[in-house]
Formats: C-alpha cells, sequence, structure tokens
C-alpha cells in the first residue's frame, strides 16, 4: 500500500481494544451517514432549491400567458428568465455531481456520465427539434410555443429517467420519473397556458416526493442506533 | 455473545470508519487515498498502516497509477471485506440486543 505525500509521522495503532460495542454501533452509523451525505448524487436540499425553482418558473411562464386570445406564448423576458433558472440549476446539479464523485473512479461512476448525457442528450434535442419542425410546418403558436414545450420535455426527458430507474431498479426514481412522464400527459390536454402550471405543479410534486423516498432511505440507521 | 467475537480487524474506530466510508460506494467503485484521508482526517501514516492491515487480510484491494509525487492510489472494498462487514454489523447488532 502506497498512500499519497510523506507518511513519516507517528503511527497509532489502534486497535480496538475496550471499544464499547454501543460506541461501535454509533461509530458504524455516524460514519455511514457521512459518507453517504459525502457521496450523495441528490442532496436533499438541492433538490428542494431546485423544485422550488422550477416550479416559480413554470409559474412564470403561466402567468406571462394566461388570458392570452389568441394565445401567443410567453415573451422574450419571460424565456430569457427560465433559460437563466435551468442554467442555475445545472451549474448547481455539476458542482454537486463534482464534488460528490471526487476521487471516486470504477464503472458506476462511467455508467453515471453516460446517465447524465442519454439525459441531456434527450432535453436538449428532443423537444427543441420537433418544436422547430412544427414551426416549420406552422402548427399553431397553441402548440408550438404553449402545450409542446410544456408537456414534451416532461415525456421526453421523464421517459428517458424512467428506463435508467428500471435498469438500475431505483424505484424511488422510477417513481417520480412516471410522476414526471404523467405530468406531462395531463399538461398536453390542460391548454396552451394550463400546461404551464400543470408541468410546474406535477415537476414540483415529483421533485420533492424523489427526495423525501431518497432522504428517508439514506436516513435508516442500519443498527437503530 | 460477547465482544470478542466481533471481527478483530474491523473493531477499530479507525479500521471501522474506513471500511464503512468504502461500502457506501456503488459496487466496484474505488476512492482515491486523498479523498478518503481527507473524509477521515487520518494522517497519511496511520492511514497507510490500517489500509494495510485490512488489505493483508483481503477485505481491501489498492491500485497505484503513476510514479513519485504524481502517483495516485485507489482503494476498493472487496467482497469479502463486503461481507466481514455485513457479518460484523449483523454480530454488532445481536451483541446490542442481548445486552
Amino acid at each position: 500500500m502506497d498512500g499519497e505525500g510523506d507518511a513519516t509521522e507517528a503511527v497509532s495503532t489502534d486497535d480496538g481494544e475496550g471499544l464499547d460495542p454501543r460506541e461501535a454501533a454509533r461509530l458504524l452509523a455516524e460514519t455511514e451517514r457521512e459518507a453517504q451525505r459525502q457521496f450523495d448524487l441528490n442532496p436533499l436540499w438541492i433538490t428542494v432549491v431546485m423544485s422550488a425553482i422550477v416550479l416559480g418558473a413554470y409559474g412564470v411562464l403561466w402567468f406571462s400567458t394566461r388570458g392570452q386570445h389568441p394565445y401567443k406564448g410567453p415573451s422574450l423576458g419571460v424565456v430569457g428568465l427560465v433559460y437563466a433558472a435551468v442554467a442555475v440549476t445545472v451549474a448547481a446539479s455539476v458542482k454537486v455531481y463534482r464534488r460528490a464523485t471526487a476521487g471516486v473512479s470504477g464503472p458506476s461512476v462511467r455508467q453515471q456520465q453516460a446517465e447524465g448525457v442519454a439525459i441531456l442528450v434527450s432535453f436538449v434535442l428532443g423537444s427543441p427539434v420537433l418544436q422547430g419542425a412544427m414551426k416549420h410546418y406552422r402548427a399553431s403558436d397553441a402548440i408550438v410555443y404553449g402545450v409542446f414545450p410544456a408537456a414534451a420535455p416532461l415525456i421526453i426527458v421523464g421517459t428517458t429517467v424512467l428506463g435508467i430507474a428500471a435498469s438500475k431498479a431505483d424505484w424511488p426514481q422510477f417513481g417520480a420519473a412516471l410522476a414526471v412522464v404523467i405530468t406531462g400527459v395531463v399538461a398536453a390536454f390542460v391548454g396552451p397556458s394550463g400546461a404551464w402550471l400543470a408541468a410546474g405543479i406535477g415537476l414540483f410534486i415529483g421533485m420533492v416526493g424523489y427526495a423525501a423516498a431518497d432522504a428517508f432511505r439514506h436516513h435508516r440507521a442500519p443498527l437503530g442506533a | 455473545m460477547t465482544a470478542d467475537s466481533l471481527d478483530p480487524l474491523i473493531h477499530a474506530p479507525a479500521r471501522l470508519r474506513i471500511v464503512a466510508t468504502l461500502a457506501a460506494l456503488p459496487d466496484g467503485a474505488s476512492l482515491s487515498f486523498t479523498r478518503l484521508q481527507d473524509m477521515l482526517e487520518l494522517t497519511p501514516g496511520n492511514l497507510i498502516t490500517h489500509l494495510r492491515k485490512l488489505e493483508d487480510a483481503g477485505y481491501l484491494e489498492s491500485e497505484t497509477t503513476g510514479n513519485g509525487r504524481a502517483s495516485r492510489t485507489s482503494i476498493a472494498l472487496t467482497r469479502h471485506g463486503r461481507k466481514a462487514l455485513d457479518d460484523y454489523t449483523a454480530a454488532l447488532r445481536d451483541l446490542i440486543t442481548g445486552l
């Protein structure tokens, strides 16, 4: 075993003589919790913050388009605000991911990176490409700037995550992705403005529900300590 | 059942924390020596000593890449090590229940 840097300081043998079983149980539970917290790719706080940002962004989209007759879609300023919110959440997620995976290597890390690429591709390409095609073929503004951009990303990205979660048997993530897909389906049928509201509320509930399930799973103490 | 029935290789504060930390990684993943040291706040010498004991028992495996100061060591829990921790946890639970 060769470590990094100098290793010339005094060494404690620390053979655990006299280590009380209750103390060992407490130490084990505490270490597991701390390690899970440090390796966690979806910390509770960031999911809650992101879900609040998502709810706010979709709320602004709904608010800016409600009562439009005929429907024209959100203004460029509102769209810019939403893109800024998306950029902030993506940047925060990348920072958390880098911190959690610092020094970690192996097939699981490569798998997580491939999953991230799959989700990003489905988000960036799936909806905008079809939206462009619809505009090209003169679909109504209600479809191009309302129903489709509100509902389609949820169905496309949600289905991608659904497949990933099923392949890993990650049932909390599977449930959250299913909730997102169902939200997208509902949003597709509540009108161009209502679609933004339905999408925002559904995404918020799905994200908070997943965060709660994930937190519950990680905070179960193995020894009841 | 007494405390003597607990695996002495794991039943030591530093080694218990090492094994529990590595067990929190996904299957097949390894952790750099530097990150492990940062997480456990142990000195390099202490950490090396405990890692060596666990590696000699087959609980851990390490891989060093590069040379000199640029070398990087990654450590992973083996299946044998994961089972040893599971057995230790079960024995500890039985022991506490019986106290």
